[in-house]
């Protein structure tokens, strides 16, 4: 019992780590590749050193990483911790406060469900690279994160302000829009593989059409996975679905917000983006799965076999699923700033009139296919 | 009375008239430099040149008596083209000093060239050099270079004073002004000579680098020095707010003499020119309450209420007569009044006019022994003038308050009195402008407005009562006497108030005999007689 | 009555009006979500390969940015740019400067302050004991370079980092005007400083004092 419940912990500490990591580097990524992108340099000033003559090898590497901008992240959080906490006098200071926890919280707990890789034998027993082995497990991370909404509406409402209310229900109206979406979008995936537990998922993607294709999501459903996307990037409120945040001209639901609350909504901002990265890997593009690897090594399918101890494959499992999170996470970056913004009668049309009929006639099809190919 | 045509335009003038004098009737002016209407005329600059019909040549009109039948042109071809010549003649030995020169703004040569100058000129030989920044007396700087000769100044001090100091040495376009070496142009009206130089060869070295004139304000006004009352201006610097470094900050930059036929004509003294320094230097700014051997700061209202509780404490024991009030003949009419007014309704009889403590300087041009401005005035209004026996009876312990109101009586009865003075009366109230004896040995110091910065009247000793108006802003705390005395009045529930000076002189006009029929309106900027 | 438009100006701006229908495939948006990934993607492993080339020294001519990095590097400006007054000096190092007070009076910011002293050259007569100019009011409209008769103030420093911690840290004082950059950054401010001819001299050895 005991022996379970560290190996949970210790699970849900990689987790964690991960996912905190990948979210605070993301800060780093959003001021760099916005500046590769557009010609520009980009942050290269935030350094400290210490003072004392020793540390001279310390100070070199700090002022290697200032150059590079990796301390600005710190400086942020030094920025956010000292400012001051403001509560508008007509805002309700337990909802206020409570509000930016909710988000991230539910961000955060999604990940529960997420299998980062195979199972492996460890202490004689079987343990499979996923902090909650939850049969629903996709039922579980949809239904957290439509719970997010309630951090965007407490926050709009808490502060107490005609504006930052109004940017709630905005923000609310347009999150609920992309759910149906979304949801809709995934009873495809459900249709093809037939279930709901993720790590099931993943094992199933390993299997291949015609003895060579990869069966993955992104081939069985290649509408499904571009409507998800499209939809999960609007769940995340980045560009160009960033109209709830749109601080200076639009005004949105953290209007109110100051310091570290703030930093709060701006951290789950960057988790729920490494939230619809490891999705996208789960569902569509193979979660921890690489072509051709099998338990113990590869087989190809035109003949030939290398042969991998147990623990590589696992491990070569768990790189692959970190590369492909990081690789959608670049490109949702690159995407934030390459497009515009959208203008909300826009958002509302395309969420209501084009990806939903789109994910609908989907399941349609997926049905009819199913029923053809079996 | 010849009848002349100037301009096309007819018009008839007295004997005697010079057709300049008739061109300015007729509303063609004409430039000039040399002539002054208070000076002989020396013909000599040559910009008056007009053209006369039948004569052959242009005439000065400075020296041509206007005849019956003249047709005169002030702006024809001909006389554009004179005054064009006569400007490039002017400024051919001229330096180019204008961005240094004080005269720069108020320079009768930058104005006419303005107007009619030659704008490409044409000379480009070497220019004469004379003599610059010549201190050639206290008061008056030369600048030969840029003297245009058109001797005003010389003779200024020929017929004005009489002292001739000034001459024009040399010949042709050496000729320079200048003094005769160990002679100084030294006289009780030298400040003159600045006044009626229409250029920037002599300026004022008191007022020297101080200001440039276009940030001058000007405000009619009479000059309190003495009780000729001569007409004056006050020049303020409008800027300083924003222009704080500007002679350190001080408001009033220099007087100035305006003209009035039946006082100063254009002149004025250097003792009331140069004595305008007490306007923003060692001013009482505060209300001040003596507290041990120091002063301590306080308010109008607390102040006020002490003076009032003591006057009402001695009214109510019957004692007003123990009550003494000392007033100036440095004082509006509308300051004694209101003061005269506001003891009345009290009942205090008390009541003495302080006359100068030392006479000054007599002659019999412009100069007045009676160094204050409204002893005529105060004498209309019916005041005693004997304060020297108010003063002694206070000396003497038979006063209980002694309210000395503008005149600086340690000063004037010296330091022993006073502190008898001091240890004899309850309270010794000095309500004052300027810090001296009486300011630091008084109970209670009020900080009164000086001339500069109240409306008002003065009564010279022709009888002529000429207005004062408010140049500048009381300093910090100060308020005009007769506001005081209202505002004094009110503590005591007298009921005595007045919207501003024009109500308090409406008020006199009406109550005071000497004063019947005179408003602010009659007086104008020219003054008007009491009744006889 | 409005000028009738031209034929050609009205066709012009009804095809303007009327734009050309997407096809159902360009309505997608996918082609040109696509081509501005593919421009921004472009930019972004070019910029990242020359950066880290320009680390181990290859491909110095080909920059990575556009970025000019301010206070290390500065900007080339033109020589007509107005950027920081300087006063001009005469050969031993007193101002030109005749304290005419013309670029006083013509500032339309008021920022400029001229205390007159006599200079001892009757034929110079007037010089400025001090000098000030308050830049946090300055409007840097340039009218003080072009009233002045003597050639004394210029605008052309090429200095425009005029920031500081307070408005009085803007004050230029005539020490700072005559020998611009002398003060230290961050040194206290001093107002009306006033110089003697041979003060200004001393200085023109050594502007540090």
């Amino acid at each position: 019992m005991l022996t379970d419940l560290l190996i949970k912990l210790a699970l849900a500490g990689i987790m964690l780590f991960a996912v905190l990591n990948l979210a605070g580097i993301q800060t780093w990524l959003e001021r760099k590749q916005s500046a590769l992108m557009q010609d520009r340099v980009g942050a290269n000033r935030a350094v400290f050193y210490l003072p004392w003559k020793w540390a001279f090898p310390i100070n070199w590497v700090l002022k290697k990483l200032g150059g590079l901008g990796l301390l600005h992240a710190l400086a942020d959080v030094i920025k956010l911790l000292t400012k001051e906490d403001f509560i508008p006098a007509s805002g309700k200071p337990l909802l206020h406060t409570i509000a930016p926890w909710i988000s991230v919280f539910f961000a955060v707990v999604a990940f529960a469900a997420i299998p980062f890789g195979d199972n492996i034998e460890l202490f004689g027993r079987t343990i499979e690279l996923q902090v909650a082995n939850i049969d629903g497990g996709l039922l579980y991370v949809l239904a957290l994160a439509s719970l997010g909404v309630y951090g965007v509406i407490l926050a709009g409402m808490g502060s107490g302000t005609n504006l930052s209310a109004l940017g709630g229900l905005r923000a609310a109206a347009q999150m609920l829009a992309y759910e149906i979406a979304l949801g809709a979008s995934l009873i495809g995936i459900v249709i093809w593989y037939g279930t709901l537990d993720l790590q099931e998922l993943i094992r199933l993607q390993g299997t291949y059409l015609w003895g060579w294709i990869p069966n993955w999501g992104i081939v069985a459903q290649p509408v499904a996975c571009i409507v998800f996307m499209t939809a999960a990037l609007a769940e995340t409120k980045r560009v160009p679905f960033d109209l709830p945040e749109g601080e200076p001209e639009i005004i949105g639901y953290f209007v109110e917000y100051s310091g570290m609350k703030f930093g709060l909504f701006f951290l789950t901002d960057f988790v729920e983006t490494v939230l619809v990265a490891a999705l996208t890997t789960v569902l569509f593009f193979g979660g921890w799965q690489i072509p051709y690897l099998g338990p113990n090594g590869f087989v190809f399918p035109w003949g030939g076999a290398i042969e991998l101890s147990r623990l590589t494959v696992v491990l070569l499992g768990v790189g692959a699923f970190t590369v492909k999170v990081s690789c959608f996470i670049w490109l949702f970056m690159a995407i934030r700033w390459t497009l515009p913004r959208f203008r909300y009668d826009q958002l509302m049309a395309l969420g209501w009139k084009g990806l939903f009929p789109i994910s609908l006639a989907n399941i349609g099809l997926t049905g009819l296919l199913r029923v053809l190919v079996r | 009375m010849p009848t002349l045509t100037i301009d096309g335009k007819t018009v008839t003038v007295p004997d005697g008239t010079t057709v300049l004098q008739a061109c300015e009737q007729a509303g063609s002016p004409v430039p000039f430099y040399c002539y002054h209407p208070g000076l002989s005329i020396a013909g000599n600059c040559r910009i008056c040149l007009v053209e006369i019909e039948k004569t052959p040549k242009l005439q000065i009109s400075c020296y041509t008596p206007a005849a019956e039948g003249m047709v005169v042109h002030t702006t024809s071809d001909k006389v554009l083209k004179a005054r064009q010549d006569v400007l490039e003649f002017l400024l051919i030995n001229h330096p180019l000093d204008c961005p240094v020169c004080d005269q720069a703004g108020e320079c009768w040569l930058q104005d006419y060239y303005m107007n009619y100058g030659l704008y490409n000129p044409k000379f480009d030989e070497a220019k004469v050099k004379k003599p610059k920044a010549v201190p050639v007396g206290p008061t008056v700087m030369l600048d030969a270079e840029r003297c245009i000769l058109c001797s005003r100044c010389v003779r200024f001090c020929d017929e004005i004073t009489k002292t001739g100091e000034l001459g024009i040495f040399n010949r042709g376009d050496h000729s320079e002004i200048g003094v005769a070496p160990g002679i100084e142009l030294k006289n009780d009206y030298s400040g003159c000579v600045v006044d009626i130089c229409p250029v920037g060869a002599l300026t004022d070295r008191d007022f020297r680098f101080k200001c440039r004139v276009w940030y001058l304000n000007s405000t009619k006004s009479v000059c309190p020095g003495c009780s000729m009352g001569c007409n004056i201006e006050i020049h303020d610097n409008r800027e300083r707010t924003q222009r704080p470094h500007v002679a350190t900050g001080a408001r009033v930059m220099r007087l100035k003499p305006r003209y009035n036929a039946e006082v100063n004509r254009w002149w004025m003294c250097d003792t009331g020119r140069y004595a305008y320094t007490a306007i923003d230097e060692q001013r009482l700014t505060t209300v001040q309450q003596r507290n041990g051997q120091g002063y301590q700061i306080s308010t109008w209202n607390d102040a006020l209420d002490t003076l009032a509780s003591t006057l009402r404490r001695l009214r109510d024991a019957r004692q007003l007569d123990r009550v003494g009030i000392i007033l100036s003949t440095q004082m509006t009419n509308e300051d004694l009044y209101a003061a005269k007014r506001v003891a009345q309704a009290l009942g205090i009889r008390n009541l003495a006019v302080q006359g100068p403590a030392r006479p000054g300087k007599h002659d019999d041009f412009l100069m007045k022994a009676d160094t204050s401005p409204n002893t005529r005035g105060a004498q209309a209004l019916g005041l005693s003038l004997d304060a020297a026996g108010l003063f002694g009876r206070a000396a003497r312990g038979e006063l209980s308050l002694l309210y000395v109101c503008g005149p600086d009586v340690v000063d004037t009865y010296g330091r022993s009195v006073a502190d008898q003075v001091q240890q004899s009366v309850e309270l010794f109230v000095y309500q004052g402008s300027n810090v001296g004896g009486s300011s630091q040995a008084a109970g209670l110091v009020l900080p009164a407005a000086v001339y500069a910065e109240k409306d008002g009247t003065f009564t010279n000793d022709q009888g002529r009562v000429q207005r004062i108006r408010q140049a500048v802003a009381p300093l910090g705390e100060s308020k005009p006497d007769w506001k005081i005395w209202t505002e004094l009045a009110a503590h005591l529930d007298v009921p005595v108030s007045y919207a501003d000076a024009s109500a308090v002189f409406a008020e006199l006009a009406s109550r005071e005999p000497a004063f019947q029929g005179l408003s602010y309106e009659v007086i104008g900027d020219a003054g008007a007689l009491l009744k006889a | 009555m409005p000028t009738p438009l031209s034929n050609e100006l009205l066709h012009r701006l009804r095809d303007a009006r009327r734009r050309r229908p997407l096809t159902w495939w360009e309505r997608t948006y996918l082609p040109s979500i696509g081509l501005g990934l593919w421009v921004t993607s472009v930019h972004f492993w070019r910029n990242l390969f020359l950066h880290i080339a320009h680390r181990v020294g290859a491909f110095r001519n080909f920059p990575a940015s556009v970025t000019i990095q301010y206070p290390d590097q500065q900007r080339a400006t033109s020589p007509r740019l107005r950027t920081r007054h300087r006063l001009m000096q005469r050969d031993d190092g007193t101002p030109r400067c005749v304290g005419c007070m013309l670029c006083e009076t013509v500032c339309p910011a008021k920022c400029i302050y001229i205390t007159p002293a006599e200079h001892p050259d009757p034929n110079i007569e007037k010089v400025a004991k001090s000098f000030d100019i308050d830049l946090g009011k300055c409007v840097y409209c340039g009218y003080c370079v072009e009233v002045c008769p003597e050639d004394a103030i210029r605008m052309d420093t090429q200095r425009h980092d005029i920031a500081a911690t307070s408005r009085d840290g803007m004050w230029l004082d005539m020490t700072e005007l005559l020998h611009p950059g002398s003060r230290k950054p961050g040194a206290p401010p001093k107002k009306y400083v006033q110089l003697s001819l041979d003060d200004c001299r001393r200085l023109k050895d050594a502007p540090q004092a």
